[in-house]
């Protein structure tokens, strides 16, 4: 084992010795504010859930169902998150970190370098499972009056439910590794996982919650609940940790132990099968993995694409760095699984807005209509901000260590930025207008609420891409090995922050304007003089907002990549 | 002391390596020049035991690297072309993971390491993170990491990348002391001047096979070259092999 922690050292000693490096101070800011939100959540999400489990029990004849249902569900939501997170972070450790030829030229044998890939791999995905689950575990104890022994037997049997799932999840990877390129895998799998999180979503959605409104829909589902009393496959460790969790809680310590023995074995039998197999097959796949995977699709080859009309607008230099920024961005396959999940999250978006039930709500429908419309505008802009979260702000470090060329180019740093505004901006837009006018024909909105809506939103599309620009700009980071999540460094905390104050900003200014000629126009009276000069006023402050979002931080994310030099 | 038998390696439909056989006696410098994708650095992969073999074998001190990698990594300091340092450790911290990865005792350590840091000229920076060293100073701490398990064998891939002058002297009188001292040095270069004032003998690679093997005369003869460095001779030797 003296070496397996000798290989764990470094990940030791480099946490360690990330004080002496670094701003101290940006790191301590984005500890605090992630923290808070973290906590706020963890919070939230328990007395949400202790208030279920509450009710849950109020419920007589099958509120206990009910709870030990969700109780099982929870159980297999989290192993499967647990699965997904490890196959994804023992793809990286064990074939795609860059230390690996290091490693392995070492005298150290493979299942020792598997064993401890595969006990980070276990903390780093498991960590954060872990600790948002408790939230969910914690409040049974406490509804259900579990004491110390099932807090105890929560503990005992978290610990190999997590090292089950991250030895299947190693097992899985060392089996696609024979077959598939290790880059190839990864897309695979966030393809797999996204497909299965939105199953889940679209499944949820079909089942239409908002029919629970009607009280006549609820009797069969109360029926069907009834029939949920069915005993789980005994040979899943989710079926152990569940029995043991509802043993602890009435008391029966005996199937308590029983079943968290399982689960131990059945940990210690996976670790001793993967380092086993880790043995056989381990390098075997990390020898094929130095194979650079194939193009899925030759769609978007050179000789094919065409790029003319559009291209055609850029002079030679400026027009390189367009058809580079398109080409890059259609041949990063991680990109397309996202797109893909922005496509599918916007489709359930649209349809939400068709099944709402306006016409059962207390408030009148017209009224309520427009209400929503004018709202959507700023929920549409705030979905805008968290795709260009995404995609704009990396845009800039995304150059990473190829930045040197746009240095040393004969193009202005200026048009650099500008190209990267455009090629983002375009495209968005139209994304951002299509939400918009289709949320507002499923709305049925009056026409001036469609042309105020299509009109807010073309003002601001360019100051939300606009700033993803600048701060991308402004907070580079040439270094990372994965700049999209760069969002989450304190400059992309910035950019959501002034995203949503922009728009805040936006919604409010044409709030009371747009509630007075709504009202005025089912009044059937005219604007007064005063309403007129606030609007006029207030619509003046939007543009100059929007312009001022538009031109400012493309200026200072400008002068800021004049003064960035490389390598520092 | 290094053996390679019909070493052969495929990605995909490429052959990389092509039936490469070779032999390199003990205290011998051996240098391994070909064109760029030749498959130079797939062979050295091949020998640190980073990567496996398609075919054939890799034998270091008579040990079988697919047999018994462990024991024959002891044996070898292996300097990758472009080598991967762990940023946030410092250069000492750096040469203690490597020192227990290679089984070396403190006390051994502590000797070793405080003479090579010195020698070169690290010393001063030993408990500076690494990423705040220069690219020659990175070059110079991975050398020294190979090194200090004293191996029978080094294999370098492009050794004298990002050194200066006074740095590439340095290491160039490392490898002589080294391999008179009887380690088996196995270098990778382009620098074929280097090659030619350091190696014993020189391996051609192109387009993954051996094409010539022998001193810096030999080859001048296998080319039909009476004068001239090996810059000419291996343009020679490799366009004619390139001619269908």
């Amino acid at each position: 084992m003296k070496e397996v922690f000798a290989l764990l050292k470094p990940r030791f000693l480099s946490f360690k010795n990330r004080s002496i490096s670094g701003s101290l101070r940006g790191r301590k800011l984005r500890f605090l504010v992630f923290g808070t939100f973290g906590l706020l959540f963890w919070g939230g999400t328990f007395s949400i859930f202790y208030r279920v489990l509450i009710y849950f029990q109020g419920l007589e004849a099958f509120g206990d169902i009910l709870a030990y249902k969700l109780l099982s569900m929870v159980l297999i939501t989290f192993f499967s998150l647990l699965i997904f997170s490890g196959i994804l972070t023992s793809l990286s450790k064990l074939y795609l970190s860059r230390d690996l030829s290091l490693v392995h030229s070492m005298p150290v044998s493979r299942e020792k370098i598997f064993l401890s890939r595969w006990i980070e791999s276990t903390i780093d995905s498991s960590w954060m499972v872990l600790i948002y689950s408790l939230p969910f575990f914690l409040p049974y104890g406490l509804v259900y009056k579990g004491g110390a022994f099932y807090y105890a037997m929560l503990g005992v049997n978290l610990l190999p439910f997590c090292l089950i799932a991250s030895s299947l999840s190693s097992l899985i990877v060392m089996a696609a590794a024979m077959f598939l390129p290790a880059g190839r895998i990864r897309s695979v799998f966030i393809f797999l996982g996204l497909l299965l999180f939105l199953l889940i979503i679209l499944s949820f959605r079909l089942i239409r919650p908002e029919r629970f409104v009607r009280p006549e829909s609820f009797i069969p589902v109360v029926l069907y609940l009834r029939d949920l009393e069915t005993s789980h496959s005994p040979f899943l460790p989710t079926t152990w940790f569940f029995d043991s969790l509802r043993a602890a809680l009435s008391g029966c310590m005996g199937s308590a132990f029983f079943n968290s023995a399982l689960s131990w074995s059945c940990a210690i039998t996976m670790i001793f099968v993967a380092t086993w197999v880790s043995g056989a097959f381990y390098f075997k796949g990390l020898s094929k993995a130095q194979i650079a995977p194939k193009r899925l699709f030759f769609l978007f080859s050179a000789k094919r694409a065409r790029y003319g009309i559009f291209t055609n607008l850029f002079s030679g230099p400026a027009r390189a760095f367009v058809v580079k920024e398109i080409k890059t961005f259609i041949r990063d396959q991680t990109q397309w699984s996202q797109i893909f999940l922005v496509v599918a999250l916007i489709v359930i978006y649209l349809y939400n807005f068709s099944v709402l039930p306006m016409d059962r709500g207390p408030i009148k429908m017209e009224y309520l209509q427009n209400l929503i419309s004018f709202l959507n505008m700023g929920l549409a802009a705030f979905v805008l901000s968290a795709v260009s979260a995404r995609f704009v702000f990396p845009a800039v470090s995304v150059e990473g260590d190829a930045f040197w060329i746009v240095k040393s180019s004969p193009v202005s740093i200026r048009t650099f930025l500008w190209i990267k505004f455009f090629v983002y901006f375009l495209p968005l837009l139209l994304l951002s207008e299509l939400l918009i006018v289709l949320t507002n024909v499923l709305l049925h909105v009056t026409p001036f609420m469609m042309v105020l809506s299509v009109v807010t939103v073309f003002l601001m599309v360019p100051g939300i891409i606009s700033m993803g620009i600048g701060l991308g700009a402004i907070y580079p980071d040439f270094q990372s090995e994965n700049p999209a999540q760069s969002v989450t460094s304190l400059g992309g905390l910035i950019y959501m922050t002034l995203c949503i104050g922009f728009i805040a900003s936006v919604i409010v200014l044409e709030a009371g304007p747009v509630y007075h000629i709504f009202m005025t126009g089912i009044r059937h009276v005219r604007l007064s003089g005063i309403q007129w000069l606030w609007l006029v006023t207030s619509f003046s402050l939007v543009l100059f907002l929007c312009v001022m979002a538009l031109l400012i931080p493309m200026r200072l994310g400008e002068k800021r990549i004049h003064q960035y030099e490389m390598g520092h | 002391m290094i053996e390679l038998k019909n070493l052969t390696k495929r990605f995909g439909d490429i052959v990389a390596v092509n039936r490469l056989t070779l032999f390199v006696p003990e205290g011998e410098i051996f240098g391994f020049i070909g064109p760029n994708g030749a498959g130079k650095t797939t062979t050295l992969r091949m020998m640190g035991g980073v990567i496996a073999p398609t075919e054939g074998s890799v034998i270091i001190d008579a040990i079988p690297m697919a047999e018994n990698p462990e024991n024959a990594k002891k044996r070898i300091g292996f300097i990758p072309d472009r080598p991967f340092l762990y940023e946030k450790l410092t250069g000492k911290e750096f040469l203690r993971f490597t020192a227990d990865l290679y089984g070396l005792d403190d006390g051994l350590f502590y000797k070793r390491s405080e003479r090579i840091l010195k020698q070169f000229s690290l010393d001063q920076w030993a408990d500076d993170l690494i990423e705040s060293y220069s690219h020659g100073m990175k070059q110079r701490l991975i050398i020294s990491a190979a090194i200090l398990h004293d191996p029978k064998v080094i294999v370098v891939d492009e050794p004298m990348v990002g050194l200066d002058p006074a740095g590439v002297r340095m290491v160039k009188g490392l490898f002589r002391n080294l391999a008179k001292k009887g380690t088996t040095i196995f270098m990778s270069t382009h620098t074929l001047a280097v090659a030619e004032d350091v190696c014993d003998r020189i391996g051609i690679i192109h387009k993954g096979s051996l094409i010539a093997t022998g001193t810096v005369e030999e080859l001048r003869l296998r080319a039909q070259v009476q004068e001239g460095d090996l810059e000419e001779v291996f343009l020679i030797l490799t366009e004619g092999e390139s001619v269908p």
